[in-house]
């Protein structure tokens, strides 16, 4: 009897050490997602360390220094093993050489049955896929008007093309003072006027891949904005800061009378000025010439320093599939990346509440998300350049053909591929 | 006098906890720093786990020809005009406030709050001074000195932005100094004063003839110390401008910055380079700041 206990004793402690040793501890890092989704995000790490017992999940939420402490990490030889990262960044990072393709650790049919072609092109680098596409937005996915400013300066509708929010923006600065809308010219860290091409379906890159946005037809498009900015119809303020953060800014003070873009900013002003939001209009955004929408997305991608790919892989998997973004887009209006959202019933609800209504108006769409543009190689010099040549147009410094020339000098010399 | 060796062993080992930490914080990373001037180490190869490879004077050469590097240095070593308008006010006010008058340690807390005050939140609060409807432009036009319709907001400027930022460096440098400058002023004996007086100086003839004089170890340090900060300033542009508008407020660490920090695309190796080229600028005018400031005794007299 004693011997049998001495064995049982033994095999227990043996199973226990080695499911022990068999635990895997994955890192994995998220960008601006803490406090406000922190419940969403222990939800669904629950499930998923409920669906895996051998992996456990260490969550962190990284803010400003996100890339610096990913290369850090990386450095120190402790990288964490999911990293959210948008579309740009990913680009960088993969081009750079620091991530695994998400294309070799899950099977790629399996990837194209999940997610949006689209989307699965907006994180492909050389022939790779490199990252699990997560949630995304819409630039043009809602227009969100102030009715008030818009009657006062005559208007009965909401625009529906670029040339009429360019007139728009012009007839209300005059009627009422306040801006029309704030476009998206200069955003820090990217290159984000590309986007305004691209919409107007002018091309970015050549065929043999060379940077090709300088034809007249650009240079009259961006002359449109400058026309404006010079006018004083565009917030002087565009050049410095982000559209969108001051677009919503300047809304909810009534001083701008429309914003493009995503739900996002609803839940902003539903915080700051709730009057206004009660009667904020939510209607289909205006689409440039070649109809198609700009947007952006998130991703999650496993470093190549990671040291559990295969726990990793499955984690990102887990956080981007279905029905965890569906679950996500229930929190916050995000437009979720995978197929089976379009035809998610969810989408499908009628309200009068602005943020229920525009997330049922972009909802479905994640396969229009698209930025417009990939990112070239050495973009951070690259965009630091065309961003000079569109201020120094704006700015009166140079015509706008001559901005576009200079820059895409600047960029077939400097591009690296 | 021979020291014993035991009393020597024993300073060295009072010393050691400092001396490492010097060693690895400060002289490792400045010798390692250089050596990456020197080197190509950019995101690719750090990526793949390749160690810097050497290419000589290459990153200098780079830089002399990029015109954003040299508009950003010329935009630096224009920063130092902060130096003697921060220095002199800070002198003068602590000259001012080192009076035993009632209130005084009340006003000269005041004047080190902006020290203490986190940048962000000051640029936050500087961005309500110099907008548009901020209220610079209200006190200008209160004061009938300009109209609604020729106002701008001073950080979109090119001709305003750089000074307007200079301002806000002024303005957080300002109490530092005069602290800095109020501990030397209580060095001075107050028996030299009162001979002074009594042999009938003017108060301008003893600010020069005292003040200035006993003050030049402590002139020489802030100078040294404003002289720094100012080629290193980066938090102020970084959030107020972000080097803009036209790269007017760009300045020399705000490149070393962006191509050491932002982004995959990072460039340690030109970014090395960059961080020397200040420092040799900055040792230089070290340089000057002794020849000017530290002459021997006798010329003090």
């Amino acid at each position: 009897m004693k011997r049998a206990l001495s064995i049982l004793t033994l095999s227990l402690g043996m199973t226990a050490l080695s499911s022990a040793s068999a635990q895997t501890t994955v890192t994995f890092w998220t960008w601006y997602l803490s406090p406000k989704f922190d419940n969403y995000i222990k939800t669904t790490i629950a499930a998923f360390e409920k669906a895996n017992p051998g992996i456990k999940v260490q969550w962190f939420d990284k803010q400003d220094s996100m890339v610096q402490d990913f290369i850090a990490s990386v450095n120190l030889g402790n990288a964490p093993d999911v990293v959210n990262l948008n579309i740009d960044e990913t680009q960088k990072a993969a081009q750079n050489g620091f991530l695994l393709a998400a294309s070799d650790l899950t099977p790629p049919a399996t990837l194209q049955r999940t997610f949006y072609g689209q989307s699965l092109k907006n994180f492909t680098s050389g022939g790779k896929v490199f990252a699990y596409p997560w949630y995304g937005w819409l630039n043009e996915g809602v227009l969100l008007y102030n009715p008030d400013l818009l009657k006062k300066a005559g208007l009965t509708r909401a625009p529906r093309s670029t040339s009429e929010m360019l007139n728009y923006a012009k007839t209300i600065k005059d009627k009422t003072g306040a801006y029309g809308w704030v476009p998206a010219l200069k955003d820090p860290n990217t290159a984000s006027f590309l986007g305004y091409f691209y919409a107007e379906g002018l091309p970015i890159y050549a065929a043999d891949g060379k940077a090709a946005f300088n034809t007249a037809q650009h240079a009259a498009l961006l002359n449109q904005f400058v026309t404006l900015y010079r006018g004083g119809y565009i917030p002087e303020d565009a050049v410095r800061r982000e559209a969108f953060q001051l677009a919503t800014e300047l809304y909810a003070q009534n001083r701008v009378a429309m914003i493009v873009g995503g739900p996002q900013a609803l839940t902003r002003i539903k915080d700051t000025n709730p009057g206004l939001y009660a009667k904020t209009v939510v209607t289909e955004a205006p689409v440039g010439r070649a109809n198609v929408q700009t947007g952006g997305s998130m991703g999650l991608v496993i470093p190549k320093a990671s040291k559990n790919p295969e726990a990793a892989a499955k984690l990102a998997a887990f956080f981007t599939n279905n029905a965890n973004q569906l679950a996500f887009a229930k929190v916050v209006p995000i437009v979720p990346t995978t197929l089976g959202a379009q035809t998610s019933v969810q989408f499908k609800v009628t309200s009068q509440d602005p943020v229920a209504k525009a997330t049922g108006l972009v909802g479905a769409s994640g396969r229009f998300i698209n930025p417009g543009y990939r990112a070239p190689g050495n973009s951070d010099d690259l965009y630091k350049n065309f961003n000079d040549n569109i201020e120094a147009a704006l700015l009166g410094k140079k015509t706008a053909q001559q901005a576009l020339n200079d820059s895409v000098t600047y960029w077939n010399a400097n591009m690296k591929k | 006098m021979r020291v014993p060796w035991r009393t020597t062993l024993l300073s060295y080992t009072f010393l050691a906890p400092a001396l490492i930490l010097l060693a690895v914080f400060t002289f490792y990373p400045l010798l390692y720093g250089s050596y990456l001037g020197f080197t190509e180490y950019n995101g690719a190869r750090f990526a793949q786990g390749l160690d810097p490879r050497w290419v000589g004077t290459a990153n200098f050469e780079k830089l002399l020809a990029d015109p954003l590097f040299l508009t950003a240095l010329k935009n630096s070593v224009k920063y130092l005009l902060v130096v003697p308008a921060l220095q002199l006010a800070a002198l003068a006010v602590a000259v001012l406030v080192n009076k035993q008058l009632p209130g005084m340690a009340i006003f000269r807390a005041g004047y080190y709050v902006p020290v203490v005050t986190s940048v962000s939140l000051a640029a936050v609060m500087w961005e309500w001074v110099f907008n548009r409807e901020g209220t610079l432009n209200w006190l200008l036009r209160s004061l009938g000195l300009t109209s609604p319709e020729a106002q701008f907001g001073w950080l979109n400027s090119e001709a305003w932005a750089f000074w307007a930022v200079m301002l806000v460096t002024f303005w957080r440098g300002f109490g530092y100094y005069m602290v800095l400058y109020l501990a030397g002023l209580q060095t001075i004996p107050e028996e030299l004063e009162e001979a002074a007086v009594l042999d009938g100086a003017s108060a301008w003839q003893r600010f020069w003839k005292i003040t200035v004089p006993l003050m030049r170890p402590t002139i020489l340090l802030c100078t040294l110390l404003s002289t720094i900060a100012a080629l290193r300033v980066l938090e102020e542009v970084l959030v107020l401008t972000n080097g803009g508008p036209l790269n007017s407020t760009y300045t020399a660490l705000m490149y070393v910055y962006a191509k050491a920090f932002q982004g995959f695309d990072f460039d340690y190796g030109l970014a090395s380079a960059a961080g020397l080229v200040v420092a040799a600028v900055a040792l230089i005018l070290s340089f000057v700041n002794f020849k000017l400031f530290n002459r021997p005794e006798e010329d003090q007299a």
